[in-house]
């Protein structure tokens, strides 16, 4: 039997940095995962981008704390994570989409994110080569950008480690024991971890974690691929998002990385429900064309390697981070919809916070001012609501 | 130029075109088509880029388009210079640092999504490949082949030396490039099997589909039902000090340098490793004219073929067992290697370094299973069955036979009721032998008719000589029953037509016959370049190499069939029996000297990722500081994420883990993910077939 003040489950993007900010605030801190090491569940599938262009103010707010970590670590930690304020440039080919991204800059700007609609000739500086044709401009946010997530995961665990957190790996959750509303312990790896609060950040495997914990929770995963480039001189900055639509997909996204490979990935459509990491035939023929058709130039740089992760999806597309009606002290930060990277960071304060400042199920934002984040992302929330930049 | 002129078994092309081309804006001459990374190798560059990381020159290392140390500008475009044949007017650069994405912006005109459909998916194209095709093509499947080489064979193309085996199962006493002909030829006309050759598989995919980059310049999809993985193997990597200096190759790499492209990459060689493949690479190294300064083996026993080594020996190259190669050093290319004793635990012993000028190391220390596709299609659920190196390492006689089996398993596995053949897997274990007991053989002394003497004293899986011979006289001693059992002379007559000692793989038969009270004829084997006449005095050796007498030439024969000259020499009756061969040439001076330092290079200083330039002592370093257990997350400092994908270092990673004091057993190892090769956005789209006008986009590779 051990004991530690937190446990949380899944070394992660949400885990990884929460151990962090929770052992930094002096708790006692436990970190449990099926894996061999950090960051080998859906972290490893990420593909680096680190965005505060949201529709939803919640997430511009906890993505703009990430931001501000993920460029920090550097200098304040001698950490080098390969961050890159490239920015974000969401593209807009048609009236449609141009309506939509201006639509939503008055939010975007209200909520502290600094984005504006830029022109076509603009956007061939900040990506020289992109098709111009048709292209009506769009929205560019400069403070965004992208890290490599690899080299994250190992400086939110070697700062974890640094801060005093405890890491148990190659142990699986097995089952809790509870007392009443409560969670006493949990098994994992053949042995039990006691704390006063458990906190679920399993990302793809999460409601499987609920399960064992007896409730359920609407996080299914689903499928996606991306892949990498060799790497080439720099010749863009921004993470390119093109959000239209065609027979074979969703958006497709792809950004030049620090180190200068591209890295790359398409939403498939009908999307692919399930957990299967293997990679398939059709993905690199759709999204290579897909690309070319944006960016002619792209032909002659050789694809490296393809790989595949999950989203852990909730139904409107929004995380969920609260604590459930029947176990009162198992904090869920689960259903980051294939954020977890962007969003992780900028959580772990948010909720480390929280948790200092009396976090419970009664109280959830604890004696800090992130209630309306809480109250959001409540697990006890109608699902009805659509984010739009998914 | 650093060409093979002069081979005594291969032939330049004769049709090939020399054409001008540039490398840095210098204007220079190859053979039109022949890879560039060799035009290069006979022009004498032998360092083609300098790394982005640290400056570190970069040269040919795989020459099998597999590790990407070759990549060069061409025309622009980085490209692997081993995989690129070389153009007219062709402008190739190094690299240095990262590459520029060439500004051709014109708009995507087509993208094509193309595939085909068959019953059977090969691998590979080598004997084992080749032979499941043909076991597969006459019980009527549908078969595609595909291998990453121009021409089908495998290794078999590079290997210029008689094979071992039956000459009834296996075509024993034939060149490997001859058998490699015959399986094509075989294969080739199967109705219901193509082959492709240019075609590396770059993918396995989870829906039952492999990805094939064919020609270099367009992708194409085989959807299959069952998979055959004769993928062959890579030659495992062995780890020193300057192992990373252009000059360290594979012995496989120097044979495609040497056999196939006929250039003559070095003047002096070093060999580490005396399996076959290390001691048929410095024969293959003297037909060419290089000078081998000697074989280097840690263990304290040769392990390849005892005949193999004493043909080397008796060309006048030492073996030197219990030592191996310590450092290689040179400006920018290999110029010297330091060699030391060893002890027990294959550790240097202090005192005994030695430095030999040399401009190579070939590195000859085994082979490892390409299997990594037959890992990912068990993993996917998908029917497969390796064949030939791809299961297990060994000759390619018992390649074949594998070939053959995973033909009928698959066959079988499929739902077909066709037989099994037990004696078929019996051949092939019996050709996988590796060698056996020696025996001693007792002197033989010549009398008045031609009689045979073998040096064929271990025992291994060969018997051409007794099947070859018109008069039934030599057969094999029964102990085993199976070609394992040695050779002897069992007749009453030999007409002296030197058809055994033309056939023997190993050179290990000579035929004597006394002439006079004092004087013999001995009739010895050579299949070097023949500069001399009848009349002339030739060194002679014994079995092991060692100078018995100088004599003269008084007969001469070439055995076309076997590619092989039949020399006779006038000889002392006491010698005749114990003259195995000739010496290649008069000993040459490759004496080494003291080594300039007994200084020990900490080999924590090596780089054990070669495409990112990573040191061990960093791995080590990042081991410890993160307890790691996970190879997987040695990626975050770049290990495994080169263009090689993971093929060299993944070898290496286990090393990293136990210097670092972790049992590598408990080490969670690196995942394989397609790609296997790089290949361009614009030939995974098929916009190049197009663009180019389809057949003409010709032999420049990828658009």
């Amino acid at each position: 039997m051990k004991n530690f003040d937190v446990v949380i489950l899944g070394a992660g993007s949400v885990g990884l940095p929460l151990a962090w900010q929770l052992a930094e605030r002096g708790f006692s801190v436990a970190v449990l995962d099926e894996e061999a090491s950090w960051g080998r569940g859906q972290n490893r599938a990420a593909i680096g981008g680190v965005r505060a262009t949201h529709s939803d103010p919640a997430k511009i707010r906890v993505c703009l704390d990430s931001i501000a970590i993920f460029s920090s670590l550097r200098q304040k930690y001698g950490l080098d994570v390969e961050w890159r304020a490239g920015g974000y440039l969401y593209v807009a080919y048609d009236a449609k989409t141009e309506a939509q991204f201006r639509s939503l800059l008055e939010v975007q700007k209200t909520a502290g994110l600094s984005i504006d609609w830029i022109e076509s000739g603009l956007i061939q500086n900040l990506a020289p080569g992109i098709s111009a044709e048709g292209l009506r401009g769009g929205t560019f946010s400069p403070g965004d950008g992208y890290a490599s997530p690899l080299m994250a995961a190992s400086a939110f665990h070697e700062l974890a480690c640094r801060a005093g957190a405890a890491f148990f790996f190659n142990a699986r959750v097995e089952g809790f024991k509870t007392r009443g509303e409560n969670i006493l312990s949990v098994r994992a790896g053949g042995e039990d971890f006691c704390a006063s609060l458990f906190i679920n950040a399993s990302g793809a495997k999460a409601s499987d974690i609920a399960k064992l914990a007896g409730f359920e929770l609407p996080v299914f995963p689903d499928c996606h691929e991306a892949g990498v480039t060799e790497p080439i001189e720099r010749f863009m900055e921004p993470m390119i998002v093109d959000v239209r639509a065609d027979a074979e997909s969703g958006n497709y996204y792809f950004y030049q990385a620090e180190t200068g490979q591209v890295v790359f990935c398409v939403t498939p459509r009908p999307q692919v429900w399930g957990r299967d990491k293997d990679s398939t035939s059709g993905f690199l023929p759709l999204v290579v064309r897909r690309m070319l058709e944006l960016y002619p130039r792209l032909r002659n740089l050789r694809v490296r390697r393809t790989w595949r992760g999950m989203y852990p999806m909730t139904p409107d597309g929004l995380p969920i981070l609260g604590y459930p009606e029947s176990e009162k002290n198992f904090l869920q930060i689960v259903g980051m919809c294939g954020q977890g990277f962007m969003l992780g960071p900028g959580l772990g304060t948010i909720v480390a916070s929280a948790i200092s400042n009396g976090s419970s199920y009664a109280q959830p934002a604890g004696r800090t001012a992130y209630g309306p984040i809480f109250e959001e992302l409540s697990i006890a929330r109608d699902f009805d609501h659509i984010e739009l930049l998914k | 130029m650093n060409r093979i002129e002069r081979h005594p078994l291969l032939r330049p092309a004769n049709s090939a075109r020399r054409v001008a081309f540039f490398f840095d804006g210098e204007a220079l001459e190859g053979f039109e088509g022949e890879p560039v990374s060799s035009t290069l190798i006979a022009c004498g560059r032998h360092i083609f880029s300098r790394h982005a990381r640290d400056g570190a020159p970069q040269g040919i290392f795989c020459a099998n388009g597999q590790c990407s140390q070759c990549t060069m500008l061409i025309d622009g475009i980085p490209k692997k210079a081993c995989m690129t044949p070389l153009a007219a007017g062709m402008d190739v650069r190094s690299l240095k640092g990262l590459p520029v994405l060439p500004a051709s912006d014109e708009k995507l005109a087509q993208a094509e999504r193309r595939s085909i459909r068959t019953d059977i998916f090969i691998i590979g194209g080598g004997p084992a490949g080749l032979a499941a095709a043909i076991e597969l093509g006459n019980l009527g499947y549908q078969v595609v082949l595909a291998d990453d080489k121009t021409s089908l064979g495998g290794k078999l193309v590079l290997q210029t030396h008689k094979f071992f085996g039956s000459e009834s199962d296996c075509y024993a006493g034939v060149r490997g490039y001859e058998i490699a002909k015959k399986l094509e030829e075989k294969a080739r006309h199967l109705p219901s099997v193509s082959l492709l050759s240019n075609a590396p598989v770059v993918g396995l995919y989870k829906d039952r589909k492999a990805g094939i980059f064919l020609n270099f310049e367009s992708y194409v999809l085989v959807e299959f039902t069952a998979l055959i993985v004769a993928a062959g193997a890579r030659e495992k990597a062995l780890r020193f000090p300057g192992w990373d200096l252009p000059g360290v190759i594979g012995a496989g790499a120097f044979q495609t340098l040497v056999n196939r492209d006929l250039v003559k990459p070095y003047e002096k060689i070093m060999i580490v490793g005396s399996g076959n493949v290390g001691l048929i690479a410095a024969y293959h190294a003297l037909q060419a004219g290089i000078g081998v300064v000697g074989i280097f083996e840690a263990a304290g026993r040769i392990s390849g073929y005892r005949v193999h080594a004493d043909k080397i020996r008796r060309a006048g190259v030492p073996l030197f067992l219990n030592a191996t190669i310590v450092k290689a050093e040179g400006d920018g290319r290999v110029e010297r290697a330091n060699v030391a004793a060893v002890d027990e635990h294959f550790q240097p012993i202090p005192g005994t370094r030695r430095t030999y000028d040399v401009d190579a190391v070939l590195v000859a220390v085994g082979l490892a299973p390409c299997n990594e596709f037959l890992e990912q299609a068990r993993r996917y659920g998908i029917m497969a069955v390796a064949a030939g190196d791809a299961a297990e390492i060994a000759e390619a006689s018992s390649a074949m036979y594998g070939g053959k089996t995973a033909a009928i398993e698959l066959a079988r596995m499929l739902g077909r009721n066709v037989e099994f053949h037990p004696e078929w897997e019996a051949t092939r274990r019996v050709l996988a032998s590796r060698p056996g007991d020696s025996y001693e053989r007792a002197p033989s002394i010549p009398g008045a008719e031609w009689r045979p003497v073998f040096y064929c004293s271990e025992e291994i899986p060969c018997n051409p000589c007794a099947t070859v011979c018109p008069s039934h006289s030599i057969t094999l001693k029964n102990l085993r029953g199976t070609i394992m059992d040695l050779p002897y002379f069992s007749g009453e007559r030999c007409t002296g037509c030197g058809a055994c000692v033309a056939i023997c793989p190993g050179l290990a038969i000579t035929l004597v016959r006394r002439v006079s009270e004092e004087v013999a004829e001995v009739v010895l084997p050579w299949e070097f370049n023949l500069d001399v006449a009848v009349g002339a005095q030739m060194d002679l050796v014994d079995q092991g190499g060692a100078f018995v007498e100088r004599a003269a030439l008084v007969a001469m024969r070439s055995v076309r069939a076997r590619e092989t000259w039949l020399l006779t020499f006038r000889v002392s009756a006491s010698n005749a029996s114990r003259i195995a061969g000739i010496r290649a040439r008069s000993r040459p001076e490759f004496a080494p000297r003291p080594a300039l330092t007994e200084h020990e290079d900490s080999i924590l200083d090596m780089v054990i990722c070669r495409c990112e330039r990573v040191t061990l002592r960093e791995a080590v370093e990042f081991i410890r500081k993160h307890k790691l257990r996970d190879a997987n997350q040695l990626k975050s400092i770049r290990v495994g994420m080169g263009a090689c994908g993971g093929k060299t270092c993944s070898q290496l990673i286990a090393a990293a883990f136990a210097l670092a004091g972790i049992d590598p057993a408990c080490v969670e190892p690196l995942t394989q993910r397609p790609l296997f090769m790089e290949v361009p956005m614009g030939a995974l789209v098929n916009e190049g077939m197009h663009r180019l006008g389809g057949k003409e986009a010709g032999a420049r590779g990828a658009p």
